[in-house]
């Protein structure tokens, strides 16, 4: 499973994110890209210390700056759901349209070798994702 | 090209991180820039005082810039220590 597909997954749940500089942000998140910028709501921001707090509507946060974030348990299972329909898919569209290599290629570079191949094949719905981006 | 961290994927991990904690879970995967997903984690805190303090934390991602070591704990060897009475020095943060 990777990150950042969890991350997504993680969208409209409550969250904790702790920057490099210690500061933590509280809030729901609405968003994140590829960089794991992210987007929150109804942000509380505790400083380093823990010795200040600030409420704010809404905040982004640089996907850089953050050291970690604190997930609800529930939202890894959601992810595997995911990861098996998305999976099915990919799989579908490969036998659908056979002979559209030319147009598969980016993807293809990133399969590592073959390793794509494999049953727990997430490297498939990262190269998924890449066309999309492209496009 | 496979990463070593391949075979570390549904075990027992310790993460130390640049700032100096250490983190144990489960590690459930990671990507390119080693951003990884830690499950079921607990931070251990050290002091010189009191014995080893365990913190639950739950499910985690932590940003690959902060990875320093990443480890894999022998779950029968972890069992047995007893940490109350394990001491020492918390690490320092990495100085850039």
């Amino acid at each position: 499973m990777l990150p950042l597909s969890l991350l997504r997954t993680a969208q409209n749940h409550p969250m904790l994110v702790e920057l490099k500089n210690g500061e933590t942000y509280n809030g729901h998140l609405v968003s994140c890209d590829n960089w794991m910028n992210i987007n929150l709501r109804e942000v509380i921001c505790t400083s380093r210390d823990g010795d200040k707090f600030w409420r704010m509507p809404e905040c982004y946060i640089r996907g850089s700056t953050i050291k970690y974030l604190r997930i609800p348990d529930e939202v890894i299972d959601m992810v595997k759901e995911e990861t098996v329909t998305k999976n099915k898919q990919s799989r579908d569209q490969k036998g659908g349209r056979g002979g559209q290599n030319q147009r598969n290629r980016p993807a293809a570079r990133g399969n590592f070798g073959g390793r794509a191949n494999k049953p727990g094949g997430q490297q498939k719905l990262f190269q998924k994702n890449k066309p999309t981006k492209l496009a | 090209m496979t990463s070593g961290l391949d075979s570390f994927v549904n075990h027992t991990v310790s993460i130390i991180t640049s700032d100096g904690r250490n983190f144990i879970g489960t590690l459930k995967g990671f990507d390119q820039t080693i951003n990884m997903i830690l499950d079921e984690s607990h931070e251990r805190v050290y002091s010189t005082t009191t014995g080893v303090e365990q913190v639950m934390l739950g499910l985690h991602i932590i940003r690959g810039d902060n990875v320093a070591i990443i480890g894999l704990i022998d779950e029968d060897v972890d069992n047995r220590l007893n940490l109350s009475t394990i001491k020492a020095e918390p690490l320092n943060p990495v100085v850039h």
